[in-house]
C-alpha cells in the first residue's frame, strides 16, 4: 500500500469521552484521517478525566476536539456533532475503513458491531470498568457488549485519568499495528499489567 | 504465566479484580455455569489462592462478584489451553 492510500485510510472514532479524547490525542500522527463523531457537549467535570478544556465548556465535544488538535498541534481531523444512530449509521460509517467504539452505552456498541459485521468493516473497542482500573481493548471478533452498568459510579471525578490515559495510549498502539501490518491484537489492560486475549493475523 | 498441566475439559481461570489480576493455581472445569465459576473465583480471592490478587483479611467479606462477567476462550492458535476470564463490568468508554 502506498503512503498515499495509507493517508487516504478513514478511521471513524465514536465517542470522545474519557478514552475517545485521549485517543485521538495519541492516534494523531497515525497515517490515516480522524473522523470523530460525538452528540454530547462539553461539561464541567468532564474537564477533570477526558481531553477537553475549560476553554470548550458547553460546545460540541468532537468540534472541541478538532478545534485543540488543529490549534495544538496542526492535524486536521472531521468533526461530527451527532450522535451515531441507525438512522444516520450508514452516511457517519459507510467511508470508514476501521471503527473504534469508545462509547458508553450498549446500544451504541451493537449499533456499531452489527455495521462492522454486516460490512466487514474492522472495529476496535475500548471499554472501561466503572472503577476505572479495568479495561478490554478488543477487535470485534473476540470482543462481547456489556450490559448493565446503569447507576455505577463512573470515573469523571478524575482520580483515574492515569489509567484512562494508559488505556487509550495502549489502544493507539493497538490501531497504529493495525494500520501498520493488519494484525489485530485484542488485551485487557488492569492496573497491575496487560494480558494478550486473541491475536488474528493479517488477512491476505 | 504459571504451567499448569490440564485436559481439554478444563480451563485456566484468570481473575480481575480492583484493578488485580492473576491466574487460579489449579486449573477448573471448561463446562461450569457461569455462577460456580464466579463462587469460585470469590472464594480463591479471600483464601489467597490466586498470586497476584491480595485482599485484607477485615475486607474478606465484602468482596461481591455478582456483577461482574466470564468470559470463556477455547484453546486456538497460539493458545493451547481453554481460557476463563472473570472479569468486572466494562460499560464505559
Amino acid at each position: 500500500m502506498s503512503e498515499q492510500q495509507q493517508q487516504q485510510r478513514r478511521v471513524v472514532i465514536v465517542g470522545v469521552g474519557a478514552l475517545g479524547s485521549h485517543l485521538a490525542l495519541f492516534a494523531r500522527n497515525l497515517p490515516a484521517r480522524l473522523t470523530l463523531v460525538d452528540g454530547d457537549r462539553v461539561e464541567r467535570k468532564n474537564v477533570l478525566s477526558q481531553f477537553h478544556t475549560k476553554m470548550a465548556l458547553g460546545r460540541n465535544k468532537a468540534q472541541a476536539l478538532q478545534q485543540a488538535l488543529q490549534g495544538l498541534y496542526e492535524v486536521r481531523v472531521d468533526a461530527v456533532p451527532h450522535r451515531l444512530v441507525p438512522d444516520n449509521a450508514a452516511t457517519l460509517l459507510g467511508a470508514a475503513d476501521v471503527l473504534v467504539d469508545c462509547v458508553d452505552n450498549a446500544p451504541t456498541r451493537m449499533l456499531m458491531q452489527e455495521f462492522a459485521r454486516a460490512h466487514g468493516k474492522a472495529c476496535l473497542h475500548g471499554a472501561l470498568s466503572a472503577d476505572g482500573e479495568y479495561a478490554r481493548i478488543m477487535w470485534d471478533a473476540a470482543f462481547t457488549i456489556d450490559q448493565g452498568g446503569d447507576g455505577q459510579a463512573t470515573c469523571e471525578d478524575g482520580e483515574h485519568l492515569p489509567f484512562i490515559v494508559r488505556a487509550a495510549a495502549q489502544m493507539a498502539a493497538t490501531l497504529q499495528q493495525f494500520l501498520r501490518t493488519g494484525t489485530q491484537v485484542s488485551c485487557h489492560l488492569h492496573a497491575a499489567g496487560m494480558i494478550e486475549i486473541a491475536t488474528a493475523d493479517a488477512v491476505g | 504465566m504459571n504451567e499448569l498441566r490440564m485436559s481439554l475439559r478444563e480451563a485456566r481461570l484468570n481473575i480481575t479484580f480492583e484493578g488485580l489480576n492473576g491466574d487460579f493455581v489449579e486449573p477448573v472445569p471448561f463446562n461450569l455455569s457461569d455462577a460456580e465459576l464466579k463462587a469460585l473465583a470469590r472464594n480463591a480471592i479471600v483464601t489467597g489462592g490466586v498470586p497476584g490478587i491480595a485482599v485484607s483479611r477485615r475486607r474478606r467479606d465484602t468482596v461481591d462478584l455478582s456483577t461482574f462477567v466470564v468470559d470463556r476462550f477455547p484453546a486456538s492458535g497460539p493458545h493451547r489451553e481453554n481460557r476463563v476470564f472473570v472479569r468486572p463490568l466494562t460499560p464505559f468508554g
